[in-house]
């Protein structure tokens, strides 16, 4: 019994803590992605029996959802991929720039009432959306820009999304200051120490964001809706919506099957991204 | 000196605001065509149609490009409701019934006497459109509510149809019970809806109309009656108890339990007919409703599915005009759409699509023909009706769900529903 | 031994140490030197953009909408100004605003920690140390990416509807539940789970926060002898406050305006009777269903008031327990 025990009980007991651990994650992952796998085994099944056979495994499996849902619209269905990932893009390369701007002038600089510039950044997200549609509407109208991309893409280049400007000014606070003091001595402006230093050492707020901006923006329905309402215009979030209609049919399966495709990009772009939101100061090798 | 520029700076901003007259005058699009705007809601298929409609009609007039400006239902109030806020109206737009008050008392439609030919039009069906004797909204099209039975559900219990011209509420809840009990537990009579329009033909039925001289013409004692057959139906387990049913009034007509093969009887409009056909694979019956003991009416009649309507603030009225005379009377227009947005309710139209309508069209065209004698106009919610749906439904669902007794809530919804077309 | 080892990591971390006095990271240059001018000009620069969008598109709409909640507004006609009428009825007459606001308040109290627990957990879990890890952590974030999508509502009730998940696992043990989707006692309950269930985003953002603590300070505590849970008090929890703190504000603030899930899985009527309606979903209703967007604005005011004062109690209490690694 004691030469048993003595083959290394910690090792043993580490792997079977380690087993336990993947166990539970994999456990609770499943219920976790339950509706996801009830929606791709819906996406599977002829449309009719969708809601007639509530069952996870689908008994008939077609793609007559796919391929129906991809050709049921005006254009095909790449035609409203193509117009949401341009929007997304711009949008995630305009909030990159204006919020980590406006953030590191936040977090690091002085200036004059400050204060004030902070609180009104954040208050104007407090502001519930839907008692300043009207009048933001009002706005890109005066500007000429109603049916262009613009109303949704300019607000990110001018860092509307206090959210993110707040994210970044937090993990820039979790900076050392020496770090700036460093680069001043060495003769670096603000510009570049902002650039050279503190950029780099934000990779995973800026992972973040761009994460971030990109799910948001590519399943933003509304004001998609309201800024491009010419069909010719639409973009995925506003194109699954047209699957379904409440006063009269709704083409379920054909909308699950392209929420599935639809989910494609963000999920892609997530995983690409989570890389950068891996690689903080604990893997630049900052002492 | 700063907080002062800052001051002015707000100032400017909110001027811009204010000063926000203007619009996109008389827009025209490069190539020297007419821009108008429509807007509509709706699914993939009525995109499909209306975009069908709309190239007919540019072939036809080559100086008028319209552009549909489309949304799907829920969102469809509120997107068009910020662009009549912005003067950034469409030129046409389409509103359902509960709407036409709401925009033609603020003035934001144009009056359409005159303007369009409706000579051959249902007039009964067109009077909806009109207020204080002016035309503001054209009917597309016309639906009617009505007891639909699923065929092989009622055999499988082996129940026969009932005679729709004399059964009452009673039969119904009856027959509901027994349809539930020859089943193994998992198919129900009936479902029961909180449709605005089940109350008011229920009350129909005994002589009250839902909108009275400026104020609501129902009494308690109604609506302690119409919520006494949902207890009953839930007592006997008729229908499934107030959280499912809930739950299935919420998941829609493709969820509903004659939708699923799980339910022998269900009220709809008779749009739904198709769908439900499609989705249950059933033979689907269409009935009157029950009437109450010793009416002498159904209390059915004959509702505009949506109207045309036209800006006022449009600056290409002509055009609009010529556009919605063209969805509301020109047969290649109506050869399109056939019964998308209503049944027709131009007779010339209606003689001309009738072979072309699919069978679920066939079968409503001949079950509101043979109710035709029956048939009362559709009642126009008044400014502020627009909230009535939401209030029926809330008092309901205290009272099934046991949250507020009978009297209670029916005091308090006829309070609330008084404030809201008082308003 | 104890006490020199709880003492440790901040010797190796001297940057995070627990600020008595949350000062700036260096003297500050007297005000109107040329450094202080230079610097401020600089920060006005940096923060171009965002002047521009605030007085472009922000403000204005803003102020607006403060205008309009003392108007009677239909958004299809003029506003009429009427004073304070929108505030006292909201105050006085109005049992949906305390029905919402009731609603809405325990939606936050209840999610908001439930969430970032959640959140933080499973962050910690998934920071280092197993195999697979990338593997899960994209799993854990799909559930966020369906989050606002139209199918929610149709999922949800797989789970929680009459026929769903939940009730089919009750059922092995004899119990039949109920519509818990639909029964006004549990239906809020779901949203709450709801919520929790799109845990990911914050998620994400403490899994980005854990990786912002040098790997340095591990090793020196672990020298020293510091257990897994001694170095998570010590190093892992401070320097991840900054973190926290933010997930916090704004998860608050968020979740106040929660809106979307609401109005997707209850079709937009905040039922069973008033049960999950958000304070945004009735005030939605009350702009664009029944045309009174004076009275939205009203509404949206007075959340305005109660999400800044959160916040800033947030602010206040954020000296006591937030530890920044620009502060000496």
């Amino acid at each position: 019994m004691a030469t048993v025990s003595s083959r290394n009980p910690v090792l043993y007991r580490r792997r079977v803590s380690r087993g336990a651990k993947h166990l539970m994650l994999i456990g609770f992952g499943l219920v976790m992605l339950y509706p996801l796998l009830w929606m791709i085994s819906s996406s599977l099944k002829p449309e009719e029996l969708i809601f007639r056979e509530p069952g996870l495994l689908p008994s008939k499996i077609t793609f007559d959802n796919y391929t129906e849902g991809w050709t049921a619209l005006a254009h095909p269905f790449s035609y409203y991929l193509w117009n949401s990932a341009v929007i997304t893009a711009l949008s995630v390369v305009g909030n990159l720039v204006a919020c980590s701007l406006a953030a590191y002038s936040f977090a690091r600089l002085n200036f004059p009432l400050k204060k004030l510039w902070f609180a009104l950044m954040l208050g104007t997200i407090m502001l519930p959306f839907h008692v300043v549609i009207v009048p933001q509407y009002i706005v890109f109208s005066q500007l000429d820009m109603i049916n262009t991309i613009w109303p949704l893409i300019l607000p990110k280049f001018l860092a509307h999304d206090s959210f993110f400007i707040f994210l970044m000014v937090q993990f820039i606070r979790t900076l050392p200051r020496e770090l700036d003091e460093a680069a001043s001595i060495d003769g670096a402006g603000y510009w570049r120490t902002f650039f050279r230093v503190i950029l780099p050492l934000c990779t995973p707020a800026l992972a973040t964001t761009a994460i971030f901006t990109f799910i948001w923006t590519w399943n933003d329905f509304f004001s998609q809706l309201l800024y491009l309402n010419n069909p010719d215009n639409f973009t995925v979030p506003v194109a699954l919506r047209t699957f379904l209609d409440s006063s009269g049919e709704s083409s379920w399966g054909p909308m699950f099957a392209m929420s599935i495709i639809a989910l494609g990009p963000i999920f892609g772009f997530f995983l690409a991204g989570q890389k950068y939101l891996i690689r903080g100061m604990a893997t630049t090798g900052l002492k | 000196m700063r907080s002062l520029k800052t001051v002015a700076l707000l100032a400017a901003a909110a001027l811009t605001l204010t000063a926000c007259g203007g619009g996109d005058g008389g827009e025209a699009a490069g190539d020297g065509k007419v821009k108008l705007r429509f807007s509509y809601w709706g699914s993939d298929a009525r995109q499909k149609l209306t975009e069908q409609a709309i190239a007919a009609f540019e072939k036809k007039n080559p100086n008028i490009d319209v552009v549909g400006e489309f949304s799907d239902w829920p969102s469809y109030y509120e997107s068009l409701a910020t662009k009549v806020a912005a003067n950034d109206a469409p030129d046409v737009m389409t509103l359902e019934i509960r709407g036409l008050a709401e925009y033609s008392s603020r003035g934001a439609l144009a009056d359409l006497t005159g303007k369009v030919n409706v000579a051959d039009l249902d007039q009964t069906v067109l009077a909806t459109g009109s207020f204080d004797g002016k035309q503001y909204a054209i009917p597309t099209g016309v639906n009617v509510f009505a007891m639909f039975v699923n065929k092989p559900v009622l055999d499988k219990a082996g129940e026969k149809l009932p005679d729709d011209t004399s059964w009452t509420w009673d039969d119904y809840v009856k027959l509901s019970e027994k349809i539930t009990k020859a089943g193994d537990g998992s198919t129900f009579g009936t479902e029961y809806t909180f449709n605005q329009v089940y109350l008011s033909m229920f009350a129909a039925q005994r002589g009250e109309k839902f909108y009275d001289n400026g104020k609501i013409g129902i009494t308690p004692e109604t609506i302690k009656a119409w919520w006494a057959t949902f207890d009953q139906l839930i007592k006997t387990k008729g229908s499934p108890d107030a959280a499912k049913m809930a739950e299935i009034a919420a998941a829609g007509v493709e969820q509903s339990l004659i939708g699923t093969n799980k339910g022998a009887m269900g009220m709809w409009w008779s749009n739904q007919l198709g769908t439900l056909s499609k989705v249950s694979g059933s033979e689907l019956q269409m009935l009157r409703l029950p009437k109450a003991e010793g009416a002498s009416t159904h209390g059915m009649f004959l509702q505009p599915a949506m109207h045309w309507t036209i800006s006022s603030k449009t600056e290409r009225s002509a055009e609009a005009q010529k556009f919605v005379d063209f969805l509301v009377n020109d047969p290649e227009a109506t050869g399109i759409l056939l019964s998308d947005r209503g049944l027709p309710v131009n007779s010339k139209v209606l003689a001309s699509v009738k072979d072309k309508l699919p069978p679920a069209d066939q079968q409503i065209l001949t079950f509101v023909e043979s109710v035709k004698s029956e048939l009362a106009q559709a009642e126009v919610p008044p400014k502020g009706g627009s909230k009535m749906e939401d209030i029926v439904r809330r008092y309901s669902e205290a009272v099934t769900s046991g949250q507020q007794t009978p009297d209670e809530a029916a005091t308090k919804l006829l309070e609330e529903a008084n404030a809201a077309i008082a308003g | 031994m104890v006490d020199s080892l709880s003492l440790k990591p901040e010797a190796a971390a001297p940057a995070h140490a627990p600020a008595v006095k949350r000062g700036r990271g260096r003297p500050q240059p007297p005000r109107g030197s040329l450094r202080s001018r230079r610097e401020a000009w600089a920060a006005h620069l940096f923060l171009v953009p965002w002047f521009l969008g605030l007085f472009l598109i922000t403000i204005g709409p803003i102020v607006a909408s403060l205008y309009l909640s003392f108007t009677d507004y239909s958004l299809l006609d003029e506003a009429k100004w009427v004073g304070l009428d929108n505030y006292v009825t909201l105050f006085t007459e109005d049992p949906r605003f305390w029905t919402s606001l009731k609603v809405t308040t325990i939606y936050v109290v209840v999610s908001v920690p439930l969430q970032l627990g959640f959140a933080l957990g499973l962050a910690l879990l998934l920071d280092r140390g197993l195999r697979g890890l990338s593997f899960y952590r994209s799993i854990y974030y799909l559930p966020s990416l369906l989050g606002g999508s139209v199918a929610i509502a149709i999922l949800w009730r797989k789970i929680f509807g009459a026929d769903g998940l939940v009730n089919a696992v009750l059922a092995i043990f004899g119990i039949q539940g109920t519509s818990y989707v639909n029964n006004p006692d549990t239906a809020l309950g779901t949203l709450i789970l709801l919520h929790v269930w799109t845990f990911g985003a914050p998620m994400v953002i403490f899994l980005a926060g854990l990786r912002q603590i040098p790997g340095s300070y591990y090793e020196a505590a672990s020298i020293d002898g510091a257990g897994t849970l001694q170095q998570f008090k010590s190093i892992t929890l401070p320097l991840l406050t900054p973190i926290i703190f933010f997930n916090l504000v704004l998860e608050v603030i968020k979740s106040f305006q929660s809106f979307t899930q609401s109005f997707i899985v209850s079709n937009g009527t905040g039922g069973p009777t008033d049960s999950t309606l958000f304070y945004t979903l009735y005030l939605y209703t009350k702009g664009f269903k029944d045309y009174e967007m004076g009275y939205a604005s009203a509404l949206a005011w007075v959340l305005v008031i109660i999400i800044a004062g959160l916040t800033g109690v947030n602010f206040l209490a954020s000296k006591y327990w937030v530890f920044y690694g620009d502060s000496k």
